[in-house]
């Protein structure tokens, strides 16, 4: 069972948590699917798809991709126009929008298959962005209490 | 003397470069900006939301915002994103003529997007929405302006490099050119894609705050 858990969840052979030991100049492991090894049809649908490499797609590869991009900003409009959510529509946009993100970010712009380190100078600035991006709204929501 | 702290590797494209890190130096500069840029729009973005709902006069987003509209401009810019991947690929197999069309495409997509744009921002002008009209309208158009701004400039590159793969001086071998533009291209595109969730279907359905008016039209 946990050999089919670390299968299914395959990253350089450890939990898909453990980032692959890679040297930071080196691209991410072989054939590294999005579900791993562990279940057959998926694997070969991947390896199909990039044509077995680890350092791109193929065209078809893309065009899935567009695809599935295209089927997710679908089910936004959709949903924003005739579900009538209330409180769960921005939680509900927001893991939309970060799955199109990740999407564009790990295949179209390769972090998937480039170096870790590209990947390592984004996601900094990334954390850096959050944390003003959370540090004005704290500081709108709760300033004038420091004030008074 | 100290020994050089460089050395020469070939990246994927055969050039030889000379680094320090044993990456492309042109990449490693394309991949900092960009995370300069995550912070400068993200600075933006977080103004837009800072400042949501307190606007004193209107139009309010609920008042001009078009969804079904600016969901096809959405579309279009996502689906330029994948004309850059394919243009990408096409240059670095070597097929020149199919990796022409597709920058091209990726222009021509480009620029309806502009149009687009120009398009709301003039209807927006004749509801009566300026950047000076309300706290809405001075955040929505630096943050899309500033994106348009972007697009603009990724139009006008990738023209340029559309008319050396045309020319032949963008090739296979310096295909590196193209994957930095097509980096920025990208990122353009998962900047909209923000700006997309945040400011249009997050914030569409915003009317006037408790105590201001409501926005009766000109």
């Amino acid at each position: 069972m946990a050999n089919f858990f670390n299968k299914l969840l395959y990253h350089d052979g450890r939990g898909w948590w453990d980032l692959p030991r890679t040297q930071w100049q080196d691209p991410n492991p072989e054939m590294e699917g999005p579900f791993g090894d562990g279940i057959i049809p998926i694997k070969k649908a991947w390896d199909f798809l990039t044509a077995a490499s680890y350092h791109h797609g193929t065209p078809l590869f893309y065009v899935v991709v567009g695809v599935i991009l295209s089927i997710i900003t679908i089910v936004e409009v959709w949903a924003f126009n005739w579900l009538f959510l209330g409180g769960l529509l921005i939680p509900l946009m927001l893991v939309l929008s970060l799955g199109k993100f990740v999407l564009v970010v790990g295949f179209f712009m390769h972090l998937k298959f480039d170096r870790k380190y590209y990947a390592w100078i984004f996601t900094a600035c990334m954390v850096v962005g959050i944390a003003l991006f959370v540090a004005l709204l704290l500081l709108l929501e709760f300033g004038h209490q420091v004030q008074q | 003397m100290a020994a050089s702290a460089t050395y020469e590797v070939k990246n994927e494209y055969g050039e030889v470069i000379n680094t320090s890190t044993g990456l492309s130096n042109k990449k490693l500069l394309m991949w900092a900006f960009l995370g300069s840029d995550v912070m400068f729009f993200g600075s933006f973005i977080a103004t837009f939301l800072v400042y949501r709902n307190r606007s004193l006069v209107g139009p309010y987003p609920a008042d001009v915002l078009d969804i079904p509209i600016t969901s096809v401009s959405t579309f279009v810019l996502l689906m330029s994103s994948l004309a850059m991947v394919l243009a990408l690929s096409y240059i670095q197999q070597g097929r020149q003529k199919l990796g022409t069309f597709w920058i091209f495409s990726v222009v021509v997509l480009g620029a309806i997007f502009l149009l687009f744009q120009v398009y709301e921002f003039n209807h927006f002008v004749h509801l009566g929405l300026t950047p000076r009209t309300n706290l809405f309208g001075t955040t929505f158009f630096i943050l899309t302006g500033l994106h348009g701004a972007h697009v603009t400039l990724g139009v006008l590159w990738l023209m340029f490099l559309g008319f050396g793969s045309l020319k032949g001086t963008l090739r296979a071998d310096n295909a590196i050119d193209l994957e930095l533009a097509g980096l920025y291209w990208h990122f353009v595109d998962i900047v909209w894609i923000v700006i997309f969730t945040v400011i249009y279907l997050i914030s569409a359905r915003d009317v006037a705050p408790p105590g201001s008016p409501p926005f009766v039209g000109h």
